[in-house]
């Protein structure tokens, strides 16, 4: 009898189940929250004061002793808000979600992956612990219900880690739903986070909109930057806490993944480091040789090639011979100073060619960056570092990176600028913002001792622009010039360089700022003419080798044939 | 089928399958003595020569150099970990090929052998043969010209001394210090009376866990951005600088320190560095002009607390543990 019951109430759950999976949107089942596991509460505190106090506080409420230094902040665990979940919009998490976050970190933001580093007990243990932390939610609240929302599945079935071959009509697809719900109000017109200013979380401090070309850095990347499945999780749950809302009635299961490929088209595919959960930097910046005269255009074809690394996704036809953009990981400067843990570039893009006819040098120097400044006393800046007394070096001896040390003065070539006609709440401006740009050198003999170069400028800013979020100058000088601290540029030779950013919004100047560590950069010679006609000669030179080789061994042959010679004898 | 034909497939669709599915079962994140890459190889090894005697293929003795040669090729190439310069890889192939060439040539008889196809194609009774080699071989001969000549660069390798000499003394905030007779002032009991213990909970209770709350606290606010949270040199701007972070978790740093060195690294930072580590790239700052004495020895001795390492001591001077 009981039996008989049970299998109804399953057939009818079955049922209903797939009712409502057939429904759009629809979320795929209801229960309540995972109850917290009592029993593992101990051991969870222990791991929890040990590894988590620091930043998310002794009751949870995300102030531990980083948490006034860290942007984001550590999460407040009171009010049992979680970003990255499963579960429909406000609702708190299933355990596997905590579980996860735990596991793979928050990319992004300081919250570190523990996956590695503490056992499954001890994770499982310490997430039930943090649960206990929510006062103001109950997990085994008859009221409480979690909706474990339908994602649907990966239509185009791409693998990691970079999944590639999605249609580019999919894609164009996307763009479409990504306009007609538009996303661009926060994430600006190319995704790259610059939208709307003045976002704030539900805490009361300041957010900004994810950068989508800077995947690695969405805090549900789950160390897996490129998966589609990470997006339509977003847009399908939203962010709890965050304006991020969902769009699980605007947008349907299909359309949600055909926007998340649109969404990582933008994110360039580069080798992730598996430790750091970051792009790894190319420290070898390569300058190409140019026949002629390099175009000063940044808009012009020569200059042209995308942040992918080409490794990944060979370059086309017409841009194969331009060069590369080299990925510089950039950090706060929090050695020296006045110390800046709230920087607000991760990278630059670089990219250079030179010429000997011009006998000139030109780096692109691009970056994201989401708000401009608008007060002309903090204009945005960044500046190329380079050892100004490249000569005297010895060895792998450098300057001090932080602008130089009293024994080995830098050259710091630093481009001033500000966007004009510019308002960070204007909609997103397709054709972007021209730069009213001055330059300024310095020689550094250490942070706190930089001055401006007596000699007159010689680097020019040759173009420049800020476009949807993304900040473009051009940098040019001559190879030689005769100013007593001018680095001077020699070819084929690794040369040490550096990059120093301000962000003018931020109110960022002098030491206080964002920097790189030391870098090289060489300029390529030309292809030599021998690559052209030695290998035919080579080639030719074997095939007469051949030749030889042939005629040799018949002739040989013949002569033990007609026993001219003797072959050597086997022994016995 | 030919029987050398056989052998040939056994070996390189062996060696196909062994490389795809069952190499990485044999290099799985931890390391074990069953598991690893080189009893793989000899298991590879194994199955070639088992197989061969079987299946009683006897392969011709060019094969079976060719086997030989392949499977020194593949070793230094794949299997042998970490891998190997490129100058270094040739320098082992040349004396794995001269090896092969004594094994071929150990008595005339192998050694005629050896030669008999390979005379064969070169005077055209292997017509296929010969054609296909007189083909590949200047074509393969113009590529590695190509290769050569065209200009590559790669940034250059640059070493480091990690763990400098320390000076005798160093001189913080006014006051000298002699590195050989410097403790921590903090260190006022056994660390591993504290495994258990709670940092802010137990700050009250006990003394000592007052001070590693202190020291995790001047750590969570200054260090962790490149030391990172785990004390594992992996912070949320590790990757930018170069050379990385110190890793305290590795048994290479802090482990095997004298605190007193560590004080003066912490103090002193990247530019008190001798010119053999790098100081010009060094990140790490020097902490003197942000923290105060108290804060330096404060913070060290949190690195061995949460680390559960504990600093290397002078002969029996200063505290075990
Ligand atoms: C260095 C500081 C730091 C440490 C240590 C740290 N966290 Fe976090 N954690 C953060 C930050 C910052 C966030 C918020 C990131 C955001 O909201 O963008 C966060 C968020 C979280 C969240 C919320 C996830 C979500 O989906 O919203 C959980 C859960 C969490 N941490 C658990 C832990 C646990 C468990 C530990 C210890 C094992 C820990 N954290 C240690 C900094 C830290
Ligand atoms: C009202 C403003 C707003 C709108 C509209 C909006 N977003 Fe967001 N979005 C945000 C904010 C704010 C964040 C960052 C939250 C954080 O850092 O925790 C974010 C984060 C994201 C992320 C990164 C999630 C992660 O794992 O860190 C993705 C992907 C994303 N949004 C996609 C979209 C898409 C697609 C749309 C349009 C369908 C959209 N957003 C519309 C505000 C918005
Ligand atoms: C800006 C990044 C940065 C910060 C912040 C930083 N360090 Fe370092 N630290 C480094 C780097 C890089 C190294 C390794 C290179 C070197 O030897 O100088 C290092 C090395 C060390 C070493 C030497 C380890 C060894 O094996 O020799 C100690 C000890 C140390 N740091 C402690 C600290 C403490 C304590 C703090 C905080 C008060 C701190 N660091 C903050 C970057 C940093």
């Amino acid at each position: 009898m009981t039996k008989n019951t049970n299998y109804i109430k399953r057939l009818i759950f079955s049922v209903l189940a797939v009712a409502l999976m057939s429904v759009p949107g629809a979320a795929l089942a209801q229960s309540m929250p995972d109850a917290i596991k009592k029993d593992m509460l101990e051991t969870g505190k222990k791991v929890y004061f040990k590894r988590c106090v620091w930043c998310h506080g002794v009751e949870g409420g995300g102030d531990g002793p980083s948490a006034d230094r860290l942007f984001t902040r550590p999460r407040n665990f009171i009010q049992g808000t979680f970003k990255i979940r499963v579960t429909d919009s406000g609702e708190l998490p299933m355990e596997t979600d905590l579980i996860k976050t735990v596991k793979n970190g928050l990319q992004g933001s300081a919250m570190p992956a523990w996956g590695e580093f503490l056992s499954e007990n001890e994770i499982v243990s310490v997430v039930q612990f943090v649960k206990s932390l929510v006062q103001d939610r109950e997990w085994d609240d008859e009221d409480e219900e979690v909706n474990v929302q339908d994602f649907g599945t990966n239509p185009w079935g791409t693998t990691g880690p970079y999944h590639l071959g999605v249609p580019q009509a999919d894609i164009d697809a996307g763009k479409e739903v990504f306009l007609k719900n538009k996303c661009f109000e926060c994430h600006g017109g190319e995704g790259r986070g610059d939208g709307n200013p003045t976002m704030k979380d539900d805490w009361g401090f300041p957010i900004v909109a994810a950068d989508w070309t800077q995947c690695w850095n969405f805090r549900g990347a789950r160390r897996d930057p490129f998966n589609p499945f990470n997006v339509v999780r977003t847009i399908t749950t939203g962010l709890n806490g965050t304006p991020m809302p969902n769009f699980k009635d605007q947008i349907t299961v299909e359309d949600r993944w055909k926007i998340a490929a649109f969404v990582n088209s933008l994110c360039p595919r580069k080798n992730i480091d598996p430790l750091t959960n970051k792009p790894i930097p190319d420290f070898l910046i390569q300058s190409v040789y140019t026949e002629g005269q390099v175009s000063p255009m940044i808009d012009d074809p020569s200059w042209q090639s995308p942040d992918t690394d080409s490794r990944i996704v060979p370059f086309s036809d017409e841009i194969k011979d331009n060069p590369k953009r080299h990925y510089i990981a950039m950090a706060g400067q929090i050695t020296r100073g006045k110390r800046n843990f709230d920087p607000k570039t991760d990278d630059l893009w670089v990219t250079s060619r030179w010429s000997a006819e011009d006998n000139a040098v030109y780096y692109l120097v691009e970056y994201h960056q989401r708000f401009m400044s608008q007060d002309p006393e903090y204009p945005d800046a960044v500046a190329m570092q380079w050892p100004a007394k490249l000569q005297d070096l010895f060895g792998a001896e450098k300057p001090y990176f932080i602008m130089g040390d009293s024994k080995k003065p830098v050259d710091i070539w630093k481009a001033n600028f500000m966007a004009q006609d510019y308002n960070a709440t204007n909609a997103p401006k397709p054709e972007g913002y021209k730069l009213k740009t001055s330059v300024e050198e310095f020689v550094g003999l250490g942070f706190d001792a930089v001055s401006t170069k007596e000699s007159e400028s010689k680097v020019q800013v040759v173009d420049s622009i800020y476009k949807q979020g993304r900040v473009k100058i051009m940098f040019k000088r001559n190879l030689k010039t005769d100013g007593e601290f001018d680095v001077q540029i020699p070819t084929e030779q690794f040369i040490p360089v550096s990059f120093l950013q301000w962000s003018g919004r931020d109110k960022e100047k002098d030491e206080h700022m964002a920097i790189s560590t030391w870098y090289y950069t060489i300029l390529k010679p030309a292809l030599p003419a021998s690559l052209y006609y030695m290998p035919p000669i080579m080639a030719v030179v074997f095939v007469c080798f051949q030749g030889w080789l042939i005629w040799m061994t018949k002739r040989t042959r013949k002569m033990y044939d007609e026993g001219k010679i003797k072959r050597d004898e086997l022994p016995k | 089928m030919n029987k050398g034909l056989i052998s040939f497939l056994v070996f390189v669709v062996g060696l196909a399958v062994f490389h795809n599915a069952i190499f990485p079962i044999f290099t799985p994140k931890e390391i074990g003595w069953v598991l690893n890459r080189y009893v793989y190889f000899l298991l590879f090894v194994a199955y070639v020569i088992i197989t061969n005697l079987i299946l009683r293929l006897k392969p011709p003795i060019a094969m079976t150099a060719l086997f030989v040669w392949g499977l020194g090729f593949y070793f230094y190439k794949f299997v042998l970990y970490p891998p190997i310069p490129w100058t270094l890889f040739i320098t082992y192939m040349v004396m794995w090929s001269i090896g092969t060439f004594l094994f071929i040539s150990q008595d005339p008889e192998t050694f005629r052998e050896f030669r008999k196809p390979i005379v064969k194609t070169i005077v055209g009774e292997y017509k296929f043969a010969q054609i296909i080699v007189m083909i590949a071989m200047p074509i393969l001969v113009g590529f590695a010209t190509y290769n050569t000549i065209y200009p590559s660069y790669q940034e250059p390798v640059e070493l480091r001394t990690v763990h400098p000499a320390p000076p005798a003394t160093t001189k913080v905030h006014g006051k000298t210090y002699p590195l050989e007779s410097t403790n921590n002032p903090f260190r006022i009991d056994e660390q591993d009376n504290y495994k258990d213990s709670f940092p802010f909970l137990d700050a009250d209770k006990h003394e000592y866990m007052k001070y590693v709350t202190e020291g995790g606290t001047i750590f969570f606010q200054n260090c962790h951005y490149c030391h990172g949270d785990q004390l594992n040199g992996l912070g949320m701007f590790s990757h930018v600088f170069n050379p990385t972070p110190a890793n305290f978790i590795d048994p290479g740093t802090i482990a095997m320190l004298q605190e007193a060195f560590l004080f003066w690294r912490v103090s002193k930072g990247g530019p008190g560095l001798p010119n053999e580590s790098t100081p010009w790239s060094s990140a790490m700052p020097p902490w003197e002009e942000h923290l105060n004495t108290e804060e330096i020895w404060k913070v060290i001795l949190f690195e061995y607390w949460y680390t559960g390492w504990h600093p290397r001591t002078f002969g029996t001077e200063g505290a075990e543990g």
